[in-house]
């Protein structure tokens, strides 16, 4: 017998309440404008509008352990697009947010660097450009790390040609207890970005 | 100075198109005086420029001329072109209306010779045609034109070009010292069907109207279906004027989106679907692909949405096109977008690609409106608490020809009860 | 009247330049008898049209021909009052702007013209409006009382003309009053249905008169002059009336043929209309145990846009399922309503609707329903999902709703049948055939028109009794009668109420039309009506069959029996009879047989072939103008007669011009068929069938067949006409001249 996809309110119940922009999904009509728009569509499995629909169907699974939410790179074109107005983008990193909190580590290099970017601005109120990609690369274990570290030597020594990186860590900016309180209040306010 | 008779028993209808001049007949009909004014040079208004109508793909202008004819033998109504209004004061029961007429720089004496237009070299940009041609500076707006008088551009009246027509003409008929007047008249009721203009396709920034030549709008392409338009009634490219082998209709171009128009035009669907007919009938070979969002194809208008998916040239794909990007050399266009029922990126190259842009309604626009409730899209309302000022067909509701004609003959009813209730 | 006519040719726009205006004011009149003739540079100008003035104060002129332009322009300048007759020869567009300047075929291609065109005024009449001996009514009668009705009674009120509504329930209300709430304009939130409000407001009018658990059971006569009989409550009463509006609304699809979808066998399976109506009376339940409703799913286009069952989309489902699940949500914020679709078709600004919908958290997919069935006490759903690709199933449903369409209340369970004519293709065994819609015998019992073409208005295709037109929606077969609502078209509550301001608008337009004796829609205006010389009449009842409008009854004997104020003035019955005895004052068989005798034959060894070119006036003649303002060329030796319609075409024309010497007959008829053109919906499909039979008076002549053609063409076809002409004119070459040339 061929697959059939019961039809499950719950998840979407699930996704309204956990996830960031959540329920503007009720508003998608089908278009399919979000993803021929994307850049990233052919790395996708599902494209937005599909995530959308599966959630309405209740495919939790098939969600969650999508890669395509974790794809998102806040271009922005889809939102500028979507004729309903819903927040592509908002939806596709809250839902990448949830699916982390669940323990669902699809694309672990993306939710870590998530993670550390979340934890440097946090710190700082800038990022380190060489403590950043540090970080990431080695949470994939010593050999992992070395090997993508070399791989990006010659956009480091650009970068620090350009001195757009530094060698000495990076300070914390002024008025860093400020801008703390802030990122507090937006992740009070919003049911979490692409934080591990 | 227009010599013009009225009282708060004559019906003003604003807007000579399909509309307005089915409300002013209706009541002029029924045994009503009722003053006509149109905004363009011609009565007729955007249903003269289309080729035919759905579904039963016959000419407008078989039914226009029926109307002009009825129009003719009828005493009750009086009629001017190139008349706007100005300033609409009073209330239901007893408007007075100001009217302003722009200068036609020819007068009644004109016998449609052609004189003038042979011997003026200046042209302009046709506005029939949607700027696809030029015309004569002095020119008949179309061939159809009712009244079936010439115009002079202003841009000629006061120069030597506007002088040679003048002497050209043997009949007085070019007065290249008309100027703008305005003249008064009474009013009862006021029915309001100034109809709409297409939706500035351009404002899709990412279809590329405007920019790449092959984008084109529905508007356009029922233009150069016509005998009279600018190809001859040839659909071409306008890059290259090659036929093309395959084009695309994009709906929704504007519509059905809260970034530009939040409803729909309910009007694109079928007029697609029948400019789809126009392709496949001159063009045996050229393949057709409609991108829909919903095909909104009602009552019985689903038979000919039938009969076009019949046709195994022309495919309809559900999706909202994402981007379109133009081939710099041979002017064909890549679409991108998804296939929506399978999930497929759509990767597709176009000859032509057609934008199934929507209606935009004109509103009142003068200083001191009279006291009508638009919705949010500029739609009149027709708030039973405001009688006296009734939105007629597309000034109502984006729609088709066949329920515009049905909206202005209530309209006309509505008039007559404001008068009537005097 | 006396007549004394005057010529008036204009030689401006090229006119003098083309022609011999001295020969052609000899040649052109010399059969006739003009009191004056006279030639201006500028007839339309202020100077020519002051000396016809001052020849009809000082002359006596009362019969004007205006030599000049097209009869399309100018109509305004040379209009000289409603007690004048005035003839248009056309020698600009037709002469001077299609033909090559001072050659001999020109000038005798005017002279014809003008031969024509004095002829026609020789034969023309001042038409006397049709004045009968009752009064007049202006009242106007609206059956049904549905939310159509009872605006159409109410806006024909408020214009201040007496209605009469019937309705056939013992409340009036229809659909309307058997809702919960209603969807329209501004389509943000649901808008209270209001029935109670109009209904009482319909009953307290005191120009609308009510009746209750009523039927129509005649309507005789025609526009001003109906007489009505109506049972109400057992009681008959009969009232005049001057126009009818037809609003008898829609039934729901029978949702039994629907067993594939669960109806009729699972309980809580409903169909919209249900669902209504329980909403309506308090709370909606499930059927089976009347417990609480929790989920639900709706299967939109059950039956609609189905070949199967209804062909057509209803229109209002998508909006009516979207209202209901707002219902259900009211009921139960916990519940999921499932919205099962083929096209989401919120058109305009109902789109709001969708959203709203949407918003509520009810869930679209789009595909059909394949399965529906019940699992464990609760209804189940399986479907093809188009957008997921995939079979999906939806459980746990305590309700199915069937988005079921609309049939209009005028089609028929069956078809009916009647006996057909002998040797009819497709006749049964008894000699029955069914009824198409097309014919006034279809449609269920409404109106009872004591007509001789069938008691209701001939449908569309699908039933519904509504315009053919797209420009004239209230176009209708029967004059005086508009249908409005649903009945003509499946349409939400806010085009209904439109609409039935439209239909009373012309229901009342055609009374005051009718009063003064004038025609309605398309010859909107014309005071002349056909007269029958009954002394020569054959009883062929061929009038009486063609007519379009069913204008003309008939008594037992086979008499016709005609009722002008359901005259559309097109001529039809004039083109079918054999016997020629149907006469306008302006317009006959004598008048247009006249025109064609007036035409000269030259001799055959001048080689100047005739050819009589029949068209009609709406379409044909304007796209011949079109052609003349484009300069472009045809055959000088053709001679255009415009008629009515081409369906008051008659053959004798044919033999007559033919015995004459003329080489060839052309008829340019509108596009018939499925998507006819004609104004006269079938005049031009008559006038091909009747040429069909020409080939009698062909072969008594000994002519050839290729001589009489009939060739459709639409307004726009100028680019065509030349060509089409020039065709003809070289298969005539072929065929050779007439012989009867000279007899």
């Amino acid at each position: 017998m061929e697959t059939m996809i019961n039809y499950d309110p719950t998840f979407a119940e699930e996704v309204f309440q956990n996830v960031d922009a959540g329920e503007e999904i009720k508003m998608c009509m089908n278009c399919g404008v979000c993803a021929g728009s994307c850049p990233l569509r052919h790395e996708m499995d599902y494209p937005p509008r599909q995530i959308f629909s599966l959630i309405r169907s209740g495919k939790r699974d098939e969600v969650l352990n999508s890669k395509s939410i974790m794809l998102c790179t806040s271009c922005y074109t889809c939102v500028v697009k979507c004729p309903r107005s819903i927040p592509v983008m908002d939806v596709m990193h809250g839902l990448a947010h949830y699916a982390i909190k669940q323990g669902i580590l699809t694309r672990k290099l993306t939710a870590s660097f998530g993670g550390e970017f979340w934890n440097q601005v946090y710190r700082l109120g800038r990022v380190d450009e060489k403590d950043l990609p540090r970080r990431v690369f080695f949470s994939q274990g010593l050999v992992e790390g070395i090997k993508s570290m070399l791989g990006f030597m010659d956009i480091g020594i650009r970068l620090m040609l350009h001195r757009r990186m530094k060698l000495l860590p990076e300070k914390k900016i002024k008025g860093i207890e400020s801008m703390r309180k802030m990122l507090d209040k937006a992740e009070k306010l919003g049911k979490g970005g692409t934080v591990a | 100075m227009a010599d013009v008779e009225t009282t708060n028993q004559s019906i003003l209808v604003v807007g000579g198109g399909m509309s307005g001049i089915t409300a002013a007949l209706e009541a002029a009909e029924a045994g009503y005086d009722v003053v006509l004014i149109e905004k363009n040079p011609y009565l007729g208004g955007r249903v003269t420029q289309l080729y035919q109508y759905f579904p039963k793909l016959c000419p407008p202008n078989c039914g226009l001329e029926i109307n002009f004819r009825r129009m003719r033998q009828n005493p009750k109504i009086r009629f001017f072109t190139m008349a706007e209004v100005a300033g609409i004061s009073g209330q239901e029961g007893d408007y007075d209306v100001t009217i302003k007429l722009s200068p036609r720089y020819v007068n009644e004496k004109c016998t449609c010779c052609g004189k003038c237009a042979e011997v003026c070299e200046v042209e302009i940009d046709n506005p029939f045609n949607y700027g696809m041609d030029k015309i004569k500076a002095a020119y008949l707006p179309h061939e159809f034109a009712f009244p079936m008088r010439y115009v002079l551009d202003p841009s000629i009246a006061g120069t030597d070009e506007g002088k040679k027509c003048f002497e050209a003409c043997e009949y007085g008929a070019i007065d290249l010292n008309m100027e703008a007047s305005t003249f008064d008249l009474k009013a009862g009721a006021i029915v309001w069907a100034a109809g709409w203009n297409p939706f500035e396709a351009e404002k899709v920034d990412y279809y590329g109207f405007g920019e790449y030549p092959n984008v084109i709008t529905n508007v356009m392409l029922e233009r150069m279906a016509s005998p009279s338009g600018p190809t001859g009634g040839k659909i071409l490219r306008p890059s290259d004027q090659k036929e093309a082998k395959n084009i695309a209709f994009i709906q929704c171009a504007g519509s059905r989106d809260e970034n530009y128009l939040p409803y729909c035009s309910g009007i694109c669907c079928l007029a697609s679907l029948k400019q789809t007919t126009y392709v496949r009938e001159q063009q045996p070979d050229c393949d057709v692909t409609i991108f829909f969002i919903d095909i909104r194809a009602l009552d019985r208008l689903e038979d000919f949405y039938t009969k076009v998916q019949e046709d195994e040239k022309v495919t309809f794909i559900k999706s909202k096109i994402a981007n379109i990007t133009e081939d710099e050399e041979t002017g064909s266009l890549l679409l991108e977008g998804e296939n929506t029922r399978t999930g497929e990126q759509i990767l597709m190259n176009f000859d032509l690609v057609v934008l199934a842009t929507g209606m935009v309604p004109n509103q009142i626009d003068i200083e001191t409106p009279p006291d009508v409730t638009n919705d949010e899209y500029g739609f009149l309302t027709n708030d039973p608490e405001k009688p006296g000022v009734y939105g007629a067909g597309c000034s109502r509701r984006p729609t088709d020809v066949a329920s515009s004609v049905q909206d202005a003959t209530a309209a006309a009813l509505k008039a007559i009860q404001s008068i009537a209730r005097r | 009247m006396d007549k004394k006519t005057a010529l008036y040719i204009c030689t401006g726009c090229g006119i003098g330049d083309a022609l011999d205006i001295e020969q052609l004011k000899e040649e052109g009149t010399e059969d006739f008898t003009i009191a004056e003739i006279k030639d201006h540079p500028f007839l339309c100008g202020a100077e020519g049209v002051e000396l016809i003035k001052k020849d009809i104060e000082e002359e006596g002129i009362n019969t004007i021909i205006i030599a000049a332009c097209s009869q399309r322009v100018n109509y305004d300048v040379f209009d000289f009052g409603p007690d004048k007759i005035v003839d248009r020869a056309n020698l600009r567009e037709h002469v001077a702007w299609s033909q090559p300047a001072g050659e001999e075929d020109t000038q005798m291609l005017a002279e014809d013209i003008l031969r024509l065109s004095c002829s026609r005024a020789d034969n023309t009449q001042l038409p006397e409006p049709y004045a009968p001996e009752e009064e007049f009514s202006k009242d106007i009668l609206v059956v049904g009382g549905g939310l159509t009705g009872m605006t159409a009674a109410l806006e024909t009120a408020k214009a201040g003309y007496q209605a009469i509504l019937v309705e056939r329930e013992a409340q009036l209300g229809g659909f309307l009053a058997r809702m919960k709430q209603r969807v329209t304009l501004p389509y943000k939130e649901l808008t209270e249905t209001g029935a109670e409000a109009l209904v009482n407001e319909v009953t307290e009018h005191p120009k609308i008169k009510v009746y209750t658990s009523a039927t129509v059971e005649k309507i005789e006569g025609g526009p001003g002059v109906y007489s009505v009989d109506i049972k109400s409550n057992g009681d008959a009463v009969s009232e005049r009336v001057g126009a009818v509006v037809q609003a008898t609304g829609w039934v729901p699809y029978d949702a039994n043929k629907l067993g594939h979808l669960g109806y009729g066998q699972l309980k809580d399976v409903v169909t919209n209309v249900e669902l209504e109506e329980m909403a309506a009376a308090g709370k909606i339940t499930r059927p089976s145990d009347g417990s609480e409703v929790k989920n639900a799913l709706f299967i939109q286009c059950a039956g609609s846009r189905d070949p199967e069952h209804l062909p057509y989309c209803s229109s209002v489902c998508c909006l009516v399922s979207m209202k209901q699940a707002t219902y259900l949500k009211e009921q139960n914020p916990e519940g999921a309503s499932y919205i099962l679709y083929k096209d989401v078709r919120t058109v305009g600004q109902s789109e709001d609707f969708y959203r709203k919908a949407q918003e509520d958290g009810n869930i679209f997919i789009r595909g059909e329903a394949v399965n529906v069935g019940e699992e464990g006490g609760k209804l189940f759903v399986e479907a093809d999902d188009e957008l997921l690709g995939e079979k999906v199933k939806v459980e746990e449903l305590d309700l199915v709703v069937l988005a079921v369409g609309m049939v209009p209340a005028s089609k028929p369970v069956t078809t009916p049948r009647i006996k057909a004519p002998a040797d009819t293709e497709g006749a049964d065994e008894q000699g029955m055939i069914e009824v198409l819609p097309d014919s006034g015998f279809f449609a269920n019992s409404a109106l009872n028109l004591a007509y001789r073409q069938g008691p209701e208005l001939p449908t569309l295709k699908y039933g519904f009794p509504d315009s053919h037109f797209i420009c004239f929606p209230y176009e209708t077969r029967r004059t005086g009668v508009y249908s409005a609502g649903c009945v003509k078209r499946p349409m939400e509550t806010a085009k209904v109420i439109d609409d039935a301001a439209g239909a009373a608008m012309k229901a009342i337009q055609c009374t005051e039309l009718t009063s003064e004796g004038k025609a309605v829609h398309p010859r909107a205006g014309d005071t002349s009506f056909p007269e029958f010389n009954m002394q020569r009449c054959t009883q062929c009842k061929r009038c009486t069959e063609e007519c379009p409008f069913g204008a003309i009854n008939e008594d037992e004997k086979a008499n016709p029996l005609p009722n002008p104020t359901r005259c559309r003035r097109c001529g039809v019955c004039m083109g079918a009879c054999p016997e020629r005895i149907i006469s306008f004052k302006n317009y006959s068989v004598r008048m247009i047989g006249q025109m064609v005798k007036a035409v000269h034959v030259p001799e055959e060894d001048e080689e100047k072939p005739r050819v009589i070119c029949l068209i009609c006036e709406n379409d044909a003649y304007p796209a011949l103008d079109m052609a003349g303002i484009k300069r472009m060329k045809w055959s000088p030796y053709v001679r255009f007669i415009p008629l009515r319609c081409l369906g008051s075409m008659n053959l004798v024309w044919i033999a007559d011009a033919l015995s004459r010497g003329i080489d060839g007959i052309l008829l340019l008829g509108c596009r018939h068929g499925d998507d006819y053109q004609c104004h006269f919906v079938k005049g031009s499909e008559l006038a091909e069938t009747r040429l069909g039979k020409v080939s009698e008076t062909l072969d008594r002549l000994a002519l050839e067949s290729e001589r009489v053609k009939f060739e459709e063409v639409g307004i726009t076809d100028y680019e065509r006409i030349p060509k089409i002409i020039d065709k003809f004119m070289e298969k005539l070459e072929e065929v050779g001249p007439n012989p009867y040339k000279g007899w």
